[in-house]
C-alpha cells in the first residue's frame, strides 16, 4: 500500500498504525477491555470476607436493659471517664483526673462536709447503690475531665438536689475544685 | 491501705444507717473497680434509712451532725418532741413541709431520725407521727428563726433543755 504520508516522522508513524491496525482486531480489543471492565467493578462483589476494612465492629450492647440511660452505657472500672458508673449525676471536673480518686480529693483540697446524695444503678449486678456527690474545695477549678450527668437532677429551685450549684457548705473554703461520688450504701 | 480504710469507712456507714434493722442475709460484692478486691459487701439499706440518706443526710450528715451552718440532729432534734408546738415544728419547717415525698414517708423518715439520732431526748410520752397528722401539719407556713426562738424559749421555761445553749445554733459569719 502506498503511503500518504510524505515526511519521515509521519512516515514511521503511519506504517506502524497500519500495522497495529491490521494485526489487532477493534473488536477483539473492545471485547477485552469491557471484560476487564466488568470483571474490575464485580470483584468487590464476590463473597469474600472483608472483616478487616469493616473497622472497629460496635460491641453487642444489651439493649436498653436498665430504666437508666446513663447505666446502659455505664462501665465500673475506669473513674477518670464520664461514664463511669457512679458519675450518673455527677456535675463538674472527675476528682480522679484531678490528682484524687472517685472518692477522696486531690491533695490540698478538703471534702465538703455536705452533699448531695442521688442514686446510680451499677451495669454490673443491675443493682442501685446511693451515691453521695461530694465537692472539693479549697483550691481553684480543675478543668480537667468536665462531666454532666443528671439523673435524678433536680432545677436549681429545689437545691438540696441540684448539681449545678457549687455544694462547698460549710467547708473551709466556698472554691470549689472537683466533684467526688462516694457510695453511701445499696438501696433496698 | 487506702483501699482499706475507704471500705473500712464505708462498711461503717452501712452499718450505721441500716442501725436499727437487722441486715439482710445476703450482701454482694459491689462490682467497682475500687471495691472489687476489698471483698467489701453491703447490705441493703432499709427503706427509712434510704429516705434519710437522699432527703436529709447531705447536708445533715450520716450521723446527725455536718457543718457548723447546718442544725444537728445528734442528741437534739429529740428536744423538740416534748411541748406541742416543737413537735408541729418538726414538720412545718420548709424542708419538710415542702418536701416532695408523701405524708407517710415523711411521717416515717420523722419517726427513725428521732429514734436514731435522739432518742433519748425524745418527750417521755412521745407518739410517732402518722401520715395524717403530717398531711395536716405541713399545710401551714412557718416563720423559720421566730418559731424556734419562741419553742426554744418555751423548752428553757418548762425546764425541758438544761441550758439555753442547748438548741442554740452558732452565729455564722460567712465573709
Amino acid at each position: 500500500m502506498k503511503p500518504i504520508c510524505s515526511g519521515r516522522f509521519d512516515g514511521l508513524i503511519e506504517s506502524l498504525s497500519r500495522g497495529a491496525a491490521q494485526l489487532t482486531s477493534r473488536r477483539g480489543f473492545l471485547s477485552q477491555c469491557g471484560l476487564w471492565l466488568v470483571a474490575a467493578s464485580s470483584l468487590p462483589l464476590l463473597p469474600v470476607a472483608r472483616r478487616a476494612q469493616a473497622g472497629e465492629r460496635p460491641v453487642a450492647k444489651p439493649a436498653r436493659k436498665f430504666a437508666s440511660e446513663f447505666a446502659n452505657h455505664a462501665q465500673t472500672n475506669d473513674p477518670t471517664r464520664c461514664n463511669y458508673w457512679r458519675y450518673c449525676a455527677s456535675d463538674g471536673y472527675l476528682c480522679a483526673c484531678c490528682g484524687g480518686g472517685p472518692h477522696t480529693c486531690p491533695p490540698g483540697t478538703s471534702p465538703s462536709p455536705t452533699s448531695w446524695i442521688g442514686s446510680c444503678i451499677n451495669p454490673d449486678d443491675g443493682r442501685t447503690y446511693l451515691i453521695a456527690y461530694r465537692d472539693c474545695c479549697g483550691q481553684d477549678s480543675c478543668g480537667r475531665c468536665a462531666c454532666l450527668g443528671q439523673e435524678g437532677d433536680m432545677p436549681s429551685y429545689r437545691p438540696q438536689v441540684n448539681n449545678d450549684i457549687v455544694w462547698c457548705f460549710g467547708a473551709s473554703s466556698m472554691v470549689y475544685h472537683c466533684s467526688s461520688a462516694g457510695l453511701v450504701g445499696l438501696a433496698e | 491501705m487506702r483501699q482499706f480504710a475507704a471500705a473500712l469507712a464505708l462498711a461503717l456507714a452501712a452499718s450505721i444507717v441500716s442501725a436499727g434493722s437487722p441486715p439482710a442475709a445476703s450482701g454482694s460484692n459491689v462490682p467497682d473497680i475500687e471495691t472489687r478486691r476489698s471483698g467489701l459487701q453491703l447490705a441493703p439499706m432499709p427503706r427509712t434509712a434510704q429516705l434519710y440518706a437522699t432527703n436529709c443526710q447531705g447536708c445533715h450528715g450520716e450521723f446527725g451532725s455536718s457543718a457548723a451552718e447546718i442544725p444537728t440532729l445528734a442528741g437534739r432534734v429529740g428536744y423538740f418532741t416534748r411541748i406541742p408546738e416543737g413537735r408541729r415544728y418538726l414538720v412545718q419547717v420548709p424542708n419538710v413541709a415542702l418536701n416532695a415525698n408523701s405524708d407517710a414517708d415523711i411521717a416515717a423518715v420523722l419517726n427513725w431520725l428521732l429514734a436514731t439520732y435522739s432518742r433519748a431526748q425524745l418527750a417521755a410520752d412521745f407518739q410517732p407521727y402518722t401520715a395524717s397528722e403530717v398531711a395536716e401539719l405541713r399545710q401551714a407556713r412557718i416563720d423559720v428563726v421566730a418559731s424556734r426562738r419562741r419553742i426554744v424559749d418555751a423548752l428553757l421555761a418548762a425546764g425541758q433543755i438544761p441550758s439555753a445553749d442547748t438548741l442554740a445554733l452558732p452565729h455564722i459569719v460567712l465573709y
